[in-house]
């Protein structure tokens, strides 16, 4: 199973991964069409800078998750096989409990649509976006325990 | 082979139930719930009411959740008595269920107020599915609607029943909604957000009578003011579940009293969720105590370490959650409050400090570190080097990296 870990030293803040995570979740997956995308695309990684350092932030698909235990419509589901948190989008109501106890706040509740997102480590591809993105390498995508 | 009787088939039964099982996978688990549904989310009863959601979206847990589990699961059943002398519970139907270790899990009810008029038909609580679909089916010939109370209960009925275009003025005793969760500002912006989409609220204002021959027709206010409706929907907090304990030699007081592994007096008995006392009444808590009650049961010793009030509420597309101490009493020296307002961005933003620790936060219209807010909370964190990045926008997790327990692994 693989994760993303991040290495501080060489992370910039340049975002590439925010708007390279945004536009893999769009409809379009064209920058210039998904901007204008009716429901637009958030992205599910910040970075945030704090002290000179830039620290990326997203779900970390943790084992014992607090989002999943918060959860009352049972859309979150822990997946032990994934190792990640799947959720359920035809079930959420948007009542933010995952947001309000994710210890990490890298839930992002999307006011418009009334869903919460959060990164599904781009299920469907082999390699998340942001990996792809990042132009230092600071993103790093590898196996872990 | 050991036996399991779990009374409450909700949030702290199920919770109980799958606790269990992960321990003991072949000991016999018995269910036993007077509502006629496989486990359903209370909460969002309101949005089933609303219109919102489907009513097989209301069920959390899959079809076969009781089969795959090998639970025995016996609804519709009313249990009348807890008999610890014979480890057994007596139902209403006189049939008996013998246990070695019973989980009570009965919740809770509306408490309707002891005013004229209250027994007449028309009048609901909103705390089970069969509630709302009683109060659907007659969306069709209402045209008006009276809710009692300001709480979580009354607000998200009357925002339901205003969803499904129903006239609805919400009666208030105190002078500020939600009382048990937000300050006065906070209330403010979500009374404005309310009105604004239609719903009327009288403020400082109690119903003293429910008037109608037969149908209800109209309530009058403690002022005199009498005004019609020919529903009424009644959120004026909730009683504890305990008849069936009266005489079992459990101790109670507003609720079953249960120590720090949610165990009742009598050792094989626990309890938890909204039938406790002291409860918060809400769904987290109640999930974690059945967890923990589970897993004690189980032959675990998990100590429950209390439960902070907290909750997450969004009316009309304002979100507002509170956490922990959210009010405090004015020129109390001992607390420390840090605030942002912005009326036009509708947000607000109050963090509740005691000797530079956090104890409660409200986070209105802005959401998103809540639970990191949550996490400074718990882990009783002193914020003295990092008070004047509180506020910010931008203050996040990488903040707080340094004064965590638990050290980081994604970041190298
Ligand atoms: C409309 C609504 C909205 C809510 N919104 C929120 C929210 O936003 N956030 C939040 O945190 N909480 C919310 N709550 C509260 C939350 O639903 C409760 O805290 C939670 O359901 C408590 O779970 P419980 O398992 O303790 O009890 P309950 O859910 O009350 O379940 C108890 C069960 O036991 C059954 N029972 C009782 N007595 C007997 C008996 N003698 N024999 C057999 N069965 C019996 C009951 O019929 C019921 O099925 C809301 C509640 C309502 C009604």
């Amino acid at each position: 199973m693989k994760s993303l870990s991040y290495d501080v030293k060489k992370c910039l803040g340049c975002k590439s991964c925010e708007i390279a995570c945004g536009l893999a979740h769009s409809l379009t997956q064209d920058l210039f069409k998904a901007v204008k995308e009716e429901k637009l695309s958030l992205p599910r990684k910040n970075v945030y800078a704090v002290k000179g350092k830039n620290f990326p932030l997203s779900c970390r698909h943790c084992d014992d998750a607090k989002c999943v235990t918060a959860c009352m419509s049972g859309c979150l589901v822990y997946d032990q096989d994934k190792g990640m948190v799947m959720h359920d989008e035809s079930r959420c109501v948007g009542c933010w409990m995952c947001v309000m106890v994710c210890p990490y706040g890298a839930i992002r509740p999307d006011l418009k649509t009334k869903i919460p997102l959060r990164c599904d480590k781009c299920k469907d591809k082999d390699e998340p976006a942001c990996v792809k993105a990042c132009p230092t390498g600071a993103i790093i995508w590898k196996e872990t325990l | 082979m050991k036996q399991f009787v779990i009374i409450g088939n909700s949030a702290a039964g199920i919770a109980a139930v799958e606790a269990i099982r992960s321990k003991d996978k072949t000991a016999k688990i018995t269910i036993i719930s007077n509502e006629e549904y496989p486990v359903y989310c209370r909460c969002m009863i309101s949005y089933y009411l609303a219109g919102e959601v489907k009513e097989e979206k209301l069920f959390y847990r899959p079809k076969d959740f009781y089969q795959k589990n090998n639970l025995e699961l016996i609804l519709n059943k009313k249990v009348s008595r807890v008999d610890p002398k014979k480890n057994r519970v007596v139902c209403e139907d006189k049939t008996q269920v013998g246990y070695d270790a019973l989980f009570i899990a009965t919740g809770a009810r509306p408490r309707f107020p002891a005013i004229p008029g209250i027994k007449k038909k028309g009048i609901f609580g909103l705390r089970t599915l069969k509630d709302a679909k009683e109060i659907s089916s007659l969306i069709p010939v209402t045209k008006s609607i009276s809710v009692l109370g300001g709480g979580l209960i009354g607000l998200k009925a009357a925002y339901a029943l205003r969803k499904r275009g129903i006239e609805v003025k919400v009666v208030v005793k105190s002078k500020q909604i939600l009382s048990q969760m937000l300050d006065n500002p906070a209330a403010a912006f979500l009374q404005k957000r309310l009105e604004d989409n239609g719903i009327e609220l009288l403020l400082g204002q109690d119903v003293t009578e429910i008037i109608g021959e037969g149908d209800i027709q109209a309530v009058k206010l403690g002022s005199g003011k009498v005004f019609g409706c020919s529903m009424v929907v009644v959120g004026k907090g909730v009683e504890p579940n305990i008849d069936l304990v009266k005489e079992a030699g459990i101790d109670c007081k507003d609720g079953i009293i249960v120590n720090n592994l949610l165990q009742t007096n009598i050792p094989n008995v626990y309890a938890g969720g909204d039938v406790c006392a002291s409860s918060h009444a809400l769904w987290p808590i109640a999930v974690e105590q059945g967890r923990l009650a589970g897993l004690n049961m189980a032959g675990e010793k998990i100590i429950y370490d209390g439960s902070l009030g907290m909750n997450s509420i969004e009316f009309f597309g304002l979100p507002v959650i509170s956490l922990g101490i959210y009010k405090t009493k004015e020129g109390d020296a001992a607390y420390e409050e840090l605030k942002v307002c912005d009326p036009k961005e509708n947000t607000y933003k109050k963090l509740v400090l005691k000797g530079n620790i956090l104890v409660g936060v409200i986070l209105a219209g802005k959401i998103k570190n809540s639970g990191v807010f949550l996490r400074l909370i718990r882990e009783k964190i002193d914020l003295s080097s990092i008070k004047d990045r509180l506020l910010a926008d931008d203050f996040g997790c990488p903040d707080i990296l340094d004064l965590v327990k638990d050290k980081e692994k994604v970041y190298v």
